[in-house]
């Protein structure tokens, strides 16, 4: 798994993958940073951190689209499955490598919170049950498009479900809100990622969310790596 | 035994790949996989190196079983696929570095390995260079570099010279053969020649079946499957029926039969003293042999048999002939 893993974080540099995924992260985050509170004088980073979700939608398939896609196109998973490391290890160590480029990525959102001090005061507490919420957000989203990656054999074939697969979480938020049928919009407010990060944007510890968030990530990542191996009994190489 | 094909059985949806397919080979033998396209090389191959598993039988590598202690038994092998599994961003040093950690080789000592292997496959010169700039035959060259790192005891290579100039294929040979000194290596090859000059043991597949596995040192020819012509004065529909029945007799192609003569090319297995019961089959029907000459079977011979389908025009029944 740390060879996967350390493959992974050296591939994410060595192609532009990385460097899109934090520098467009960090481009945009800074319009948002921008008009949210320094055009408007504000300190509310929490209200900056919810217009930056939708952020996680268009730039995770960005970091996992070539996870496992490539693999399969170029045919180098003979070498990750020939080899001494299990299944889960594989799945794994992509994972970490795609979730420690998002950790990257979110480190640099430190600096707005400086330039924040510099000029009012910020709520740690509140800010770090922000940045938890954020996280979770993004690494739930990261599972769900790994899976997706191992689903195709194309990488811009795989940026696109991935996508879409976000954009449905999305959509499943504003069908609950245009609907009537109580147990329906349950069902979809319970499923909702939006929805379930939604406590922590009030600054609220959300102990179900994390839960769910991290719920989530194991059942994707247990998907890819029953989808993985079905394969391999199947014989199925493209 | 270094490792073992037991009862394999393989299937892509309706279509076998392998039957019921078994194969054993011992400590530095070099077997060579020849086959049609769609024979079943490559299955064989991906099953014996874990990277698909079979629907049926069971797949020792070095008495590890390959189902249950997979980790154990992979570490055993290195395997080049027929297209080498190489990531084009690294450098070749990066990618051999990755390699030896995915074997779980001891950190400290993966410099000199791979130093080791570099300089085994001549790869010292590229060593700083980018996978994506390499010619094919240096990828093919860093593709069996990949399959050494963690010195591993058996080497499956699946069509390894395919591709290469004349040049690059008689120096992956040398290799191949440099290898054998220590490992064991099964290959499979398109290529007949190749086979016979590199291999010790030479296996023959056909729709997902072993139909031919024999030492290529035994006579000189492949596996001392011998062709006779042979003349004999008796109808064929007399001779025939005696003949098959013998154990040594495999195959009958009937060439011509002219009034009570009949000429016949009869396989047979050379160990088995084929002449001698041939005559003493015949003398007892009271069958003079006229003539009776040996044609020398060249290995694209023996293919071109065990490797047709449904007998041709001319062509009798064979019998069962999996040698």
């Amino acid at each position: 798994m740390t060879a996967i893993y350390k493959r992974e974080i050296r591939s994410f540099f060595l192609t532009p993958a990385g460097f899109v995924f934090i520098g467009v992260f960090t481009v945009i985050g800074g319009i948002m940073f921008y008009m949210v509170n320094l055009r408007s004088l504000s300190s509310d980073l929490l209200t900056f951190l919810g217009q930056m979700t939708f952020l996680w939608m268009l730039l995770s398939p960005v970091l996992t689209m070539r996870l496992l896609a490539e693999e399969r196109q170029k045919q180098t998973d003979q070498l990750l499955l020939t080899s001494p490391v299990s299944l889960t290890g594989i799945i794994l160590g992509k994972y970490l490598a795609a979730f420690t480029v998002l950790l990257a990525a979110v480190t640099l959102l430190q600096v707005y919170v400086g330039i924040i001090l510099l000029y009012g005061r910020v709520y740690f507490l509140e800010w770090f049950i922000g940045m938890m919420g954020f996280i979770l957000q993004g690494c739930a989203f990261i599972a769900l498009d790994l899976f997706i990656s191992g689903l195709m054999r194309n990488q811009v074939t795989a940026w696109v479900c991935a996508f879409g697969a976000n954009m449905a979480m999305w959509v499943l938020d504003a069908l609950a809100g245009s609907m009537n049928y109580l147990p329906a919009v349950r069902v979809f407010h319970f499923i909702s990622l939006f929805k379930r990060y939604e406590p922590f944007l009030l600054g609220q510890l959300s102990f179900a969310s994390i839960l769910y968030n991290l719920c989530f990530v194991a059942f994707f990542l247990a998907a890819a790596v029953c989808h993985m191996e079905s394969r391999r009994v199947k014989g199925v190489r493209v | 035994m270094e490792f073992s094909l037991t009862g394999i059985t393989k299937r892509y949806g309706a279509l076998y790949a392998l039957r019921d397919f078994t194969l054993s080979a011992d400590k530095r033998q070099i077997v060579g996989l020849l086959g049609q396209n769609g024979a079943g090389k490559t299955t064989t191959l991906n099953i014996l190196t874990g990277y698909m598993p079979a629907d049926a039988g069971t797949v020792m590598v070095g008495g590890y079983d390959m189902q249950k202690q997979p980790r154990d038994a992979k570490r055993l092998i290195g395997y080049l696929p027929e297209r080498p599994p190489l990531y084009d961003e690294m450098t070749v040093k990066c990618y051999l570095r990755f390699v030896c950690e995915l074997k779980e080789i001891k950190r400290h000592s993966i410099a000199a390995h791979t130093d080791e292997i570099a300089e085994k496959t001549g790869l010292k010169q590229v060593i700083n260079r980018r996978i994506s700039t390499l010619s094919k035959g240096y990828r093919q060259r860093l593709g069996i570099a990949q399959s050494l790192c963690g010195a591993p005891e058996i080497l499956v290579l699946d069509e390894p010279t395919i591709g290469l100039d004349p040049r690059q294929v008689t120096e992956m040979r040398g290799l191949i053969r440099e290898l054998g000194k220590t490992c064991t290596i099964i290959f499979s090859s398109h290529i007949l020649s190749e086979v016979q000059q590199l291999c010790s043991r030479i296996i023959i597949l056909h729709e997902g079946r072993k139909v031919f596995d024999e030492g290529s040192d035994a006579f000189g020819d492949f596996g001392g499957l011998t062709r006779l012509r042979a003349v004999i004065q008796k109808p064929a529909s007399v001779l025939l029926p005696a003949i098959r029945s013998l154990d040594c007799v495999c195959r009958t192609e009937t060439v011509s039969a002219f009034g009570d003569k009949t000429e016949l090319i009869l396989s047979v297995r050379s160990r088995n003293a084929p002449e001698r019961a041939l005559f003493t089959l015949l003398a007892g029907l009271d069958a003079p042999i006229l003539a009776l000459s040996p044609v020398r079977d060249a290995l694209e011979e023996i293919f071109l048999n065990v490797t047709s389908g449904e007998t041709s025009a001319g062509e009798d029944q064979p019998n069962d002939c999996h040698l």
